[in-house]
């Protein structure tokens, strides 16, 4: 092998980080195969889908508002104004949004990136710009796409200078959410702001809960709706944003490689499993980061046999996963806080869906140990159980939490109601059918995506798809029927509740045996 | 002579279990050190820890007499590393590749010292392709490549010999040992006990009880045992 003896260089010639991505861009731009007609048909295309989704939710929401006005009785004693609910939901979706940023950096490299950019010796500020500028850009688009239909319906006039700074403000907050998550990530923080996003957002649904949940119990009269903001607020958030992300592009020469890179294999992860529509690894590429080493090992003393096993083991995932128990949390705070809504509260299919939203988290939450499962079928095989054996011991943890979510959200329901005990069984009721949806959901086939393909707003996909993904969800929602019949014909009776049991049992062990003979098919 | 690479009491690992026992290695200028050990016996771990890529669990790594951070332009300009992280920009070709290194470290006169380097491993027909065009041996000396077209004081590298070749193997190993004789230092973790006989100067057998030092071909003789 003969190669110069010595390689000479200058650093007055080293490429800047400007330099480098430029370089990159210019030979990848080269070698595209699309064209420029190609790139704005695609654009069109987007913008275009992207309208006719900000139609249907605008005309979803100005549906509710009017139904609203022509509500009836509300199903339960209503003491909170829409405001303080909207700010609530308001809190909980901005709290998601910092725990995934979070949690895929929002700064990070793409494996390649990270071999052959972070090397170099031109300054990270300038070669990772790009990148927050990138993320930010992509959260404020769909932030204002999000808000859109709110900003034009929720008002009876809108005008163009509200819609404007009402999407303006949605910008700001969401560029400023950025900055900030970006500003910890230089400061070695990143991994904190996602634990202390979630425990804010479950603090602040829990806080609303219990003070609507006083108030109905007490009789003490409604909430005051939150004061009205002055013209001009938008320039708030959009000067926050600005500080905030001057803050993090001044530190992004802090960051280090390997946790630029390791982040950079998380969202590409993450962004695979969103492209392939599988929320399932989703959800791992987004808990990876914070599962941290037990401060001890168990030795499950009482475990005697392999059910036994089965149980203890799920118990002590789910038990490790503060992240999920989180999730059960806000998962009774839904639909209390939509029933308590003036207005909404009088809406039963707004409280049902209110309900299962809410229960669908639960459920999602409690398949955490059995989506760990999954993921290694071998030792599920290990046991000396059969698949119906594995599956009725897998069921008995995510049955305990449904029990309990479905409960507590019933007795609050409940709570100046005038029947909260019946609220309290009809809730109850429905934990089988979303225990059993837990499972179905954790053990959903993988999309099968050789099939035919059919043609939808988002593209060519498969059929089929859209029915693999709703498994779980769709076990809860059919489970829950009979709780629909009760908000629709004002409130529950005992045969009601007997009904709600019965089908939910029923259609529970169905679902079990289905997944059961899944699993103990071939492969 | 003054050490370039000096590790004292270093405990390396993910998380905050360590993989080996504490490790005590110096490494100076137109030295090269051997690692061996098991799968698993933290070789890798304890390259990226020398590199900055992770954070030790206890004591120091210093690089010319500073404790070592990759995030600090003068650590990159000095270390080129190839480690277990091999991935590629899909729209790049092979040379692009190259030349990006090249022209980011101020290289002089780079389209010539990237042919020499494309020359020297075997690319010549192939460095105008897509990586996804190229062998995994081709991609393996691509990346080998990056490492030599740019100027480095300290050379680090993962199991080199991986998905070459006999005789690219025994030429690359000539090619560290003249780098080496020439002045750089040279640090890599290897299974193929004659690349470790040509390059090492010295060897570090990692295990978890104890991190001794071996000479090379104790070291080579040791290896199918491993």
């Amino acid at each position: 092998m003969s190669a110069p003896a010595s390689v000479l260089a200058d650093r007055g010639a080293e490429l800047s980080g400007a330099a480098v991505r430029r370089l990159t861009r210019r030979a990848t731009a080269a070698r595209a195969d699309t064209t420029a007609a190609a790139r704005l048909a695609e654009v069109w295309s987007s913008l275009v889908s992207g309208a006719i989704g900000v139609a249907v939710v605008a005309g979803a929401v100005a549906s509710v508002r009017e139904r609203v006005t022509l509500a009836g009785a509300p199903v339960t004693a209503t003491v909170l104004p829409a405001s303080v609910t909207a700010a609530v939901a308001a809190v909980l979706a901005l709290a998601g949004l910092a725990v995934a940023l979070a949690r895929l950096g929002p700064v990070s490299s793409t494996p390649a990136a990270a071999a052959w950019w972070l090397p170099l010796p031109a300054g990270r500020r300038d070669l990772l710009r790009g990148e927050l500028a990138r993320v930010t850009a992509a959260v404020v688009g769909v932030a204002a796409v999000a808000a859109l239909p709110l900003a034009l319906t929720l008002t009876d006039a809108p005008s163009a200078g509200g819609v404007a700074a009402a999407l303006a403000a949605t910008a700001g907050t969401a560029a400023a959410l950025v900055g900030a998550v970006a500003r910890a990530q230089t400061r070695g923080g990143p991994g904190r702001a996602a634990p202390l996003a979630g425990a804010g957002a479950v603090a602040v649904a829990g806080a609303a809960v219990a003070g609507a949940t006083a108030l109905a119990a007490t009789g003490g009269g409604d909430l005051p709706a939150l004061p009205g903001v002055p013209a001009g607020w938008a320039a708030v958030p959009v000067a926050a944003a600005v500080l905030l992300l001057a803050g993090a592009v001044a530190g992004l020469d802090r960051l280090g490689a390997g946790q630029l890179r390791a982040l950079g294999a998380t969202a590409q992860y993450a962004a695979v499993s969103a492209v392939s529509l599988d929320a399932r690894e989703l959800g791992r590429a987004l808990a990876a980061r914070d599962r941290r080493e037990p401060r001890r090992g168990r030795r499950f003393p009482r475990v005697a046999g392999a059910w036994q096993a089965v149980v203890a083991a799920d118990r002590t995932a789910l038990a490790r996963s503060p992240w999920h128990l989180g999730q059960a949390a806000v998962a009774v705070a839904v639909p209390v806080l939509v029933a308590r809504t003036d207005g909404l509260g009088a809406l039963p299919p707004a409280v049902w869906v209110a309900c299962v939203a809410g229960w669908a988290l639960a459920a999602v939450a409690a398949g955490h140990p059995a989506r760990q499962a999954q993921a290694v079928p071998a030792l599920d095989r290990l046991l000396p159980l059969s698949a119906a054996g594995v599956t009725a011991a897998r069921v008995v943890v995510p049955l305990a939490l449904l029990v309990a979510v479905t409960t507590l959200t019933g007795l609050l329901l409940g709570v100046g109601s005038g029947a909260p005990a019946l609220w309290t069984a009809l809730c109850a009721a429905t934990a089988p059918a979303w225990a059993a949806a837990a499972l179905r959901g954790a053990f959903r086939p993988e999309v099968d995506w050789s099939g035919p393909v059919v043609s939808t707003p988002m593209g060519a996909l498969p059929t089929g798809v859209g029915a693999t993904l709703v498994q779980g969800l769709d076990a809860g929602l059919v489970g829950s029927l009979p709780l629909a019949a009760a908000l629709v014909s004002g409130g529950p009776t005992p045969l009601l509740v007997a009904v709600q049991l019965g089908w939910s049992v029923l259609l529970g062990a169905g679902v079990l045996t289905l997944v059961a003979r899944r699993r103990g098919g071939p492969g | 002579m003054t050490a370039l690479l000096a590790a004292r009491d270093l405990l390396v690992g993910h998380g905050a279990e360590p993989v080996c026992a504490p490790v005590d290695l110096t490494v100076a200028p137109g030295r090269a050190l051997g690692l061996v050990g098991a799968n698993g016996a933290g070789k890798s771990t304890l390259l990226q820890t020398l590199v900055g890529l992770l954070a030790p669990l206890g004591g120091t790594v210093l690089l010319a007499g500073r404790e070592v951070d990759e995030r600090r332009a003068d650590v990159r300009r000095d270390v080129a590393a190839v480690l277990d992280d091999e991935a590629f920009f899909p729209s790049l070709t092979g040379r692009e590749h190259l030349l990006l290194t090249a022209r980011g470290h101020g290289v002089r006169d780079p389209e010539t010292v990237v042919d020499a380097e494309v020359a020297a491993f075997g690319l010549g027909g192939r460095i105008d392709a897509l990586p996804s065009r190229l062998s995994s041996g081709q991609r393996r000396r691509l990346a080998l490549a990056a490492a030599l077209v740019r100027p480095a004081r300290l050379v680090v590298l993962d199991e080199p010999e991986r998905r070459l070749d006999a005789g690219m193997r025994t030429r690359l190993a000539a090619r560290l040992a003249r780098l080496r004789d020439g002045g750089t230092a040279v640090v890599f973790a290897c299974h193929d006990a004659g690349f470790l006989r040509t390059v090492a100067d010295d060897v570090l057998l990692l295990a978890e009880d104890a991190c001794p030092r071996l000479d090379p071909a104790e070291a080579a003789d040791l290896l199918p045992a491993l």
